[in-house]
């Protein structure tokens, strides 16, 4: 904005001669503004599928430009920030395993737009995005990923263990956090504030019998959960088709209503929650969505991600269905920004991570003292006996 | 032997040792700051055996594939399953088997440890023999129900008219480095706590082939750790054909007299090296078991020596309380002739390398 009215000013003081002398088009580029950026735009939405549903989400959505650039940081600072994470893994800076979720950041981005920060979230192992639009910053992550003590979980958590206010990591084992998910709706109707819950899960742990038997209860109880499948096509190596039955994850919770999502475009996640939102707040029970997404990584860095996919899949979906191309490109055939706007962005999104990166580079590891804290909740402190007997260590709760 | 032992065990931490002996209020060495941590031992190969024909140069992945290679090519009920073990497996183990026995006999399973353990004992009791693959040690305890309280009590509670012997569970055991919370436990204490399955840990390639098949033959339920870290760290030559190592025979690596040492899977090489350096720095002669099988264990090697030696020291991965040491150490006190024949006190001395918190690792 700064720049654009400095271009705006710097024409004018150079007077009426030197715009002559310029060629028309650098003067045109130059001479844009705010009043020729619309205000909001209407577009239209792919339809849901539905499950037990008379009616879905809307097929149109409507997208400020506040809301546009929003989101466009937004995801463009979960994209910067999973390279960066892939860089610093392969210099040996993070260490340990790490799930990214480039190719995934509609899903993320989409369903923090449609709910309010008092609601809960909980999610599997790739979670980085996740940390991150529910209030983690970038530099908090990134010193977690590389196990420092500025990091979100004091350095002893690590990528999968990532958790900030109303968001619940961050967990390892596949499928387990769907229980808890249903849990926490649970506390939610207790206390009677509104406040639903997202229990995330992916295509390879819907297949967990945990998953069902949570179904089970949320439908019994009428919690108000929100079963999300992030279906990226992928169970690590092995594809739908050949870990599931049935691969209509929407469907599987049966008695529980079900929406199909297209999980690559973000207004259709951030509808398509916004209606399931509602239908929980209004006490009928748990629903179910799918999310059609697609990772660009593989499972975790040690995959490479091409020995169960081609890299044209790969390429297919980059070029046709990135989230972020698609927001951009809306963005800027409804004159929702400009292509300058969307650079400076990114400029900043990458310096920001630039100085992350920085700070979990540098920030030093937890010290040796906390490594046996927080195991109990205890008033006195108590010894935890070491890997010789000699060796104790104090556990503070 | 302190000093040998807690140096050796504690590479990287940086301890104030508390308690009597030597290093009492000395700073043990750390190293402070980001860098490359090392592997904690280093594997110690055994002779090439002259008894079983040809031998080939094999890690320890690849000595497990021969033994499912052998296994299907002579059992044709033999099935192998598990989470992505058709295109090779995440570490490689079944590599090649799905195209040379046919996708019948090597398939994936669904993400469901439960139902990979229960359909295994399915299959087992319908009398085929069912090899299981869970992904990780850490991912058993979904199936553990299935494991305790079906696998198990199978035989006895149908007296005898039903079984699942021919059940072979595999699974990654054990400390890598960087697995911290869920890619690094042992388990195996969990499991010993139950009769009716075996549990069989192997230090090397030419054990894991000779137990592998041993486990898979064995009439009983067994559950087979492999130490992930030495998948590709461990080579040694290894007999192509099928042999078998018997279980529930605790093995002497290195006789001695002065104090008995006792581990397996990876830990056995620490402890030989510990052996070693005792011997060189402070004249202590160490014999050296490697215990092998868990449960059912070799109550009466371990018991024998400890009377020959009058000290033991128990090493092992897993969290000290309620850890299999404590179960060898009580059994061996347990002992009445041990103070008898060699009139030694008894001293036994539980040490652990990882504490409980495995990301002392990462």
């Amino acid at each position: 904005m700064r720049k654009m009215l400095l271009a705006a000013l710097s024409r004018v003081l150079q007077g009426p001669a030197a715009a002559a002398a310029r060629p028309v088009s650098r003067v045109v580029v130059a001479s844009r503004n705010y009043a020729d950026f619309a205000s909001e735009a209407t577009f239209d939405i792919k339809k849901c599928d539905l499950h037990r549903l008379e009616e879905g989400p809307p097929g149109t959505a409507v997208l400020t430009r506040e809301e546009g650039l929003r989101y466009y940081k937004t995801m463009q600072t979960i994209r910067r920030m999973e390279l960066k994470s892939d860089q610093l893994y392969k210099q040996k800076i993070i260490r340990g395993f790490c799930h990214l979720y480039d190719g995934q950041e509609a899903c993320c981005v989409g369903l923090e737009a449609a709910i309010k920060p008092t609601d809960h979230l909980i999610t599997a192992y790739r979670a980085h995005g996740y940390a991150y639009t529910r209030g983690t910053s970038v530099r908090e992550i990134l010193a977690e990923l590389t196990g420092r003590k500025g990091g979100c979980a004091k350095g002893k958590g690590g990528s999968m263990h990532l958790y900030a206010q109303n968001f619940y990591g961050g967990n390892g084992i596949v499928g387990a956090q769907v229980p808890l998910g249903a849990g926490i709706a649970l506390a939610c109707k207790y206390f009677g504030k509104d406040e639903i819950c997202l229990t995330l899960y992916g295509d390879g742990a819907a297949n967990q019998g945990q998953i069902f038997e949570t179904y089970n209860m949320a439908a019994l109880w009428k919690l108000p959960c929100i079963f999300i499948c992030e279906n990226n096509r992928y169970g690590m190596g092995t594809s739908v088709e050949r870990a599931a039955a049935s691969t209509d994850y929407y469907k599987r919770g049966d008695y529980i209503p079900g929406i199909r999502v297209d999980g690559m475009d973000i207004l259709c996640v951030r509808e398509a929650t916004k209606f399931a939102a509602e239908h929980c707040r209004s006490g009928k029970g748990p629903i179910l969505m799918e999310l059609q997404t697609y990772r660009y990584h593989g499972h975790s860095m040690s995959d490479p991600g091409i020995s169960y996919r081609t890299r044209e899949e790969i390429q297919e979906v980059r070029s046709k269905s990135d989230p972020i191309t698609l927001l951009k490109d809306r963005i800027l055939n409804n004159s929702l920004s400009s292509v300058e706007e969307l650079k400076e962005i990114d400029v900043e999104v990458r310096k920001e991570i630039e100085e992350a990166a920085q700070f979990a580079t540098t920030d030093p590891e937890p010290p040796l003292e906390e490594l046996c804290n927080h195991i109990y909740k205890n008033e006195p402190p108590f010894e935890v006996r070491g890997p010789s007997q000699w060796i104790k260590y104090k556990s503070v709760g | 032997m302190a000093a040998a032992v807690a140096g050796l065990g504690l590479r990287r931490a940086a301890v104030l040792a508390s308690g009597p002996g030597p290093l009492r209020g000395r700073l043990l060495p750390w190293a402070a700051g980001p860098r490359r941590h090392a592997a904690h031992f280093t594997f110690q190969p055994d002779a090439e055996p002259s008894a079983h024909g040809q031998t080939q140069k094999m890690n320890l992945f690849q000595s497990i594939t021969s033994a499912l290679d052998n296994t299907l090519s002579r059992d044709p009920t033999a099935v192998i399953f598990g989470e992505d073990v058709a295109f090779g497996g995440v570490f490689r183990c079944t590599v090649g088997l799905r195209d040379k026995y046919g996708k019948d006999r090597v398939f994936n399973t669904p993400l469901c440890e439960q139902g990979i353990v229960g359909f295994g004992i399915g299959v087992a009791v319908a009398g085929a023999t069912a090899i299981a693959e869970i992904q990780f040690a850490d991912y058993i305890f979904p199936a553990f129900d299935q494991i305790v309280n079906e696998a198990a009590k199978y035989r006895y509670r149908s007296g005898d008219l039903f079984n699942c012997g021919s059940l072979t569970i595999r699974a990654p055991w054990g400390c890598v480095g960087h697995g911290a919370l869920y890619h690094s436990q042992s388990p195996e204490a969990f499991f010993a706590h139950c009769p009716g399955i075996k549990v069989v840990i192997p230090r090397s390639p030419l054990q894991a082939k000779g137990l592998l098949l041993s486990c898979i033959e064995d009439k009983n339920p067994c559950i087979f750790f492999e130490p992930k870290i030495l998948y590709r760290a461990a080579v040694e030559q290894v007999p192509v054909e099928p042999y078998y190592i018997p279980l529930s025979q605790a093995e002497i690596l290195q006789e001695g007299s002065d104090v008995t040492l006792v581990a397996w899977g990876t830990q056995v090489h620490v402890i030989r090296e510990v052996a070693t350096m005792a011997q060189e720095k402070l004249g202590v002669s160490c014999e050296v078991i490697d215990l092998k099988t868990i449960l059912p264990w070799d109550t009466e090697a371990v018991c024998k020596s400890v009377v020959k030696t009058g000290r033991l020291l128990i090493s092992h991965e897993a969290p000290l309380t309620g850890g299999f040491a404590s179960e060898i150490s009580s059994t061996v006190q347990n002992q009445s002739t041990i103070s008898q024949k060699s009139g030694k006190q008894p001293s036994i001395n539980f040490q652990p390398s990882i504490c409980m918190c495995n990301s002392v690792y990462q």
